[in-house]
């Protein structure tokens, strides 16, 4: 079967598999090295398995998590000798081709996002994060960031709520009386 | 007759009815758009469906993988970007074909044989799972674990990188399974003395932080890419054109539907096996492939919906996954409080024709959408990735801590996109990572059932191994997958290939 990459490790496809065949991306050596690293790291932390009830024999706990690591570790150990023997791609940087500034900045918002969720509640939280990103990604004015970020938040939100039942934390925003006000208007109005 | 009834449970009842249709529509521009993935859809949705019974949720999700490996071919077609990786084969003949103002044509062909495709899959699946399923009563735990370790094998051989990577991906997900208490001895693993990791770390925000936050970071590079607009004309075909290309279809229909029963592979790896074989049968092409042969459409979408079908013959019958979609489906069931492998199909057939019923809908439901509302089509394709990246974002972060209401599987989750991200901008597949969270398990039964029976002797297990024909094919199996990889075989190909080319 032939390799078929229509110019797509550009990320632009969903089939996405990653640089050029018989380059070495920037940081793919240091990555490789970590998961050696981490590896071996595991394969230790596996072999302190105790089985409680008997022998560490074959058919103990750690019987599996030990010969999973230790695949981790041959095979990690295997790709960094392999990145290790592969020229250098001198097209690419890590700045520019891997980790980008807005990748960085959107993990940082990302995480932001998850400290405040609880004590600021979904609806808040959510608004913020998509009105930051969204503003950053397109950079078109504040009217129509606003504008698209909250109505893709009302849409999303109803359709959670309504369809869905997933009850996220509300915080500062009483959602739950917000609901049942509309049922009981719409109850009244009904009845 | 029974089995009649439930087949025919999700057409008596409207609401599933719409379900399906609902999903089937929504998996057609999940798959269209590029940088939504079914997989990362069916991820997300099901910690939605959580609060769910299990018929609805899963004739939504059905139609979804349905909808969604058909969607892909349509931007395939018409940018050039194959939405879903089952349709990277379709964008070699589809975008030609577009480019010489045959769009709709290629997008109406592409339709019809899905369908196709689709129909024959199911009425595989439909003929073969009880035979399968009957069959896998007899397997041993060995098999089990045997044909666990194919599946992660295969995933990570077949798709396009290199296997050590894909058994590293596969390992990786195994220990991440192992994380938590074990639950036959109930000792820590993993856990680090931490009382957060005593109880594993959901696998649901494993596959969202995967499939869905690492896409979406991954996609921040190409914010800025303008679509292309292309015209369309007629869609339907003509049924000459069917006619024309069944027999191919059915051909590359069966190796869709093989490859997709095959544990661990799916669409992706049927789609291009069948173009290699539509490029060897068809002799005399009206255009040579690659340039908008109506045969290199015909033959991967054909495969492609043909794999859905016999993607869920080893996941309704033995309990292992398909392919990626089918493995997130088994984590669904097992939320639901079932358990697929061969009992299921003891226990409740309802469920295996219930989940026949959904796919033949969901192919009816595809061939609707897929011929019609071609304009809107192109409208919602065409939405800015600045909008949609940040939304996927924010579905990912709903998604993970829907299922527990904790913060934690968020974190989870956005550690697991952070390091998918990298992996994938190294080459790493990420499908062996989820078979193996999800196998992981089922291995670590299977292999320590197989073992304690033999009184933990090697030698005795692999006595047992070699006296049963299905073991040993299933250990030769995982063995030619290593040996297939490394050097003496590449030398060896080379040899057999040179002699060939002497001959002629």
């Amino acid at each position: 079967m032939q390799h078929l990459d229509p110019d797509h490790h550009d990320g632009t496809s969903d089939a996405t598999p990653g640089g050029e065949r018989d380059k070495r991306r920037p940081g793919e050596l240091l990555f490789a090295m970590a998961l050696t690293g981490a590896s071996l790291f595991l394969l230790f932390d596996a072999w302190g398995i105790e089985n409680a009830f008997g022998p560490n024999g074959l058919s103990s706990p750690r019987a599996i998590p030990l010969a999973a690591t230790a695949a981790m570790l041959i095979s990690a150990l295997l790709v960094t000798v392999k990145t290790l023997r592969l020229p250098l791609d001198r097209t690419e940087t890590v700045m520019k081709d891997i980790l980008p500034v807005t990748v960085i900045l959107f993990a940082a918002l990302l995480i932001a996002y998850g400290v405040l969720l609880r004590p600021l509640g979904f609806l808040p939280t959510s608004a913020l994060f998509l009105i930051v990103a969204i503003k950053v990604l397109a950079r078109r004015g504040w009217f129509w960031t606003i504008g698209i970020s909250l109505g893709s938040l009302v849409v999303i939100w109803l359709i959670f709520r309504i369809v869905f039942s997933v009850l996220m934390p509300s915080g500062v925003v009483p959602e739950a009386e917000f609901i049942q006000f509309f049922r009981n208007l719409t109850a009244g109005g009904g009845a | 007759m029974g089995s009649l009834m439930d087949f025919l449970t999700v057409f008596t009842q409207p609401q599933l009815l719409a379900l399906v249709g609902v999903g089937t529509f929504a998996g057609v521009y999940v798959g269209a758009i590029p940088g939504l993935s079914v997989t990362m859809a069916v991820s997300i949705l099901i910690s939605f469906t959580f609060s769910w019974d299990v018929y609805p949720a899963i004739s939504l999700m059905i139609g979804i993988y349905m909808g969604g490996v058909y969607g892909g071919s349509r931007t395939a077609i018409l940018l050039n970007i194959p939405g879903a990786p089952s349709a990277i084969a379709t964008a070699l003949d589809g975008y030609p074909m577009a480019k010489r103002g045959e769009a709709g044509t290629a997008i109406g062909v592409t339709t019809v044989m899905s369908f196709i495709g689709g129909f024959i899959g199911i009425g595989v699946l439909a003929l073969a799972a009880p035979m399968v399923s009957d069959f896998a009563l007899r397997f041993q735990p060995r098999d089990y674990m045997l044909l666990a370790i194919l599946g992660i094998l295969l995933v990570g051989s077949l798709s396009q990188g290199s296997l050590v990577k894909g058994i590293f991906a596969g390992a990786l997900g195994i220990a991440i399974g192992a994380v938590g208490r074990d639950p036959l001895t109930f000792t820590e693993r993993f856990t680090f003395d931490l009382q957060l990791m005593e109880g594993g770390i959901s696998f649901i925000a494993v596959m969202i932080g995967m499939f869905g936050v690492s896409e979406a970071l991954l996609q921040l590079h190409h914010v800025d890419k303008a679509a292309v607009r292309q015209k369309i004309s007629r869609v339907v075909p003509s049924i000459a054109t069917v006619k024309k290309h069944l027999p191919l279809s059915v051909q590359t229909s069966t190796i869709g539907v093989v490859i997709g029963a095959l544990p661990g592979t799916g669409g992706d790896i049927a789609a291009l096996m069948a173009y290699d074989h539509a490029k060897r049968v068809t002799k005399d092409p009206e255009r040579p492939f690659g340039e908008g042969a109506m045969e290199g459409l015909v033959a991967p979408e054909t495969a492609n919906n043909a794999a859905v079908g016999g993607a869920f013959i080893p996941m309704m019958t033995l309990g292992i996954p398909g392919d990626a979609v089918t493995a997130i489906m088994i984590g669904a069931l097992f939320i639901h409080g079932l358990n697929p492998g061969p009992m299921l199909m003891i226990d409740k057939p309802d469920m295996f024709w219930f989940i026949v019923g959904c796919l033949v809908m969901a192919n009816f439901f595809m061939l609707l959408f897929g011929l019609t509302g071609i304009r809107l089509f192109t409208k919602i394709v065409e939405m800015p990735r600045s909008v949609l990246i940040p939304l996927i974002m924010l579905l990912s972060i709903v998604g993970a801590y829907a299922v527990n209401n904790s913060v934690s599987d968020v974190y989870w989750m956005l550690g697991f996109g952070v390091f998918g991200y990298f992996m994938r901008h190294y080459g790493y597949p990420l499908g062996p990572v989820i078979l193996g969270v999800i196998l992981s398990r089922l291995l670590d039964d299977n292999w320590r059932r197989a073992i304690i029976t033999e009184r933990e002797d090697l030698g005795l297990f692999f006595k047992g191994v070699f006296a049963s024909p299905l073991s040993t094919v299933l250990l030769v199996a995982v063995i030619l997958i290593f040996v297939s990889q490394t050097p003496i075989w590449a030398r060896a190909k080379a040899k057999l290939l040179n002699r060939k080319e002497r001959v002629q």
